[in-house]
């Protein structure tokens, strides 16, 4: 006969190894990995259009000439929706933590989720029809 | 006193202060962003406003805001390279106070370094005030 012996840790319920993937796991690697992305595309961005060109070169000829190139528009399309949706969450964690009261986290998120959705879309309709 | 009312300064030091900083310049520069993705797609619907407000981004009360709009970018680059970094490698939060030194003295010099090139037009007098 083996004898078993009861070990505290036997009650305790057994602890899952990988956390389920539900939205607020996935948004926490997507902020991770997107911000990675992002370091390099928006540091080197605002490189060129500041530190290599001066701001005040990047007129509407700055804009057609890069835009001449597609692989641009991707990287500029790129920056945009990671750039955006980035923010948004950030935005979501932020007003979850400080804007306290139901009614009101519903309308600012409201507000925040309607002006991103439509700059989303203004910006990429403009990256896709200049 | 309950939660809700008392003091919300948690004495975290450097690491209290990383995630404050962090939510500042990730809120600016996500504000930039949805001004920038407007400025931006004048080009398609009037290029000479959009050319007209691309000169404005040449005086220095503007030249001055893209200077802080780097230094929050790096702060929040650099920093969130170091979340990144404490979150995926278990030893790496024995060197979180270290890192952040090193986050903040890369920002400083950068946004000094980057700050005088944009700000050189202005310190030549070519760049208007207004």
């Amino acid at each position: 006969m083996t004898v078993t012996q009861n070990r505290p840790s036997d009650n305790r319920p057994k602890l899952e190894r990988r956390p389920r993937m539900n939205f607020e796991t996935w948004s926490w690697y997507f902020m991770r990995i997107s911000g990675l992305i992002l370091i390099f595309l928006a540091l080197v961005h605002f490189s060129i259009t500041h530190i290599i060109y001066d701001v005040v070169e990047t007129n509407s000829e700055f804009v057609t000439a890069r835009w001449d190139n597609p692989l641009w528009r991707i990287y500029d399309w790129t920056l945009l929706a990671l750039g955006l949706f980035h923010g948004l969450n950030g935005m979501r964690w932020i007003i979850d933590d400080y804007v306290r009261s139901p009614g009101k986290r519903a309308t600012v998120k409201a507000v925040l989720y309607s002006i991103t959705g439509v700059l989303f879309a203004y910006g990429t309709l403009t990256i896709i029809t200049y | 006193m309950s939660p809700a009312t008392s003091s919300t300064v948690y004495k975290g030091k450097s690491g209290q202060w990383a995630f404050v900083m962090h939510r500042i310049t990730g809120f600016l520069v996500f504000m930039f962003l949805l001004l920038h993705v407007i400025d931006v797609s004048l080009v398609n619907l009037d290029t000479d406003l959009y050319n007209e407000v691309h000169e404005l981004y040449g005086n220095v009360m503007l030249r001055l805001f893209e200077v802080g709009l780097l230094g929050a970018l790096l702060f929040h680059a650099f920093n969130g390279l170091r979340i990144v970094m404490i979150d995926f490698f278990p030893g790496a939060i024995r060197s979180e106070k270290i890192m952040f030194k090193i986050v903040v003295f890369f920002t400083v010099i950068l946004t000094l370094v980057g700050g005088f090139v944009i700000l050189k037009p202005f310190l030549e007098g070519t760049a208007g005030l207004l």
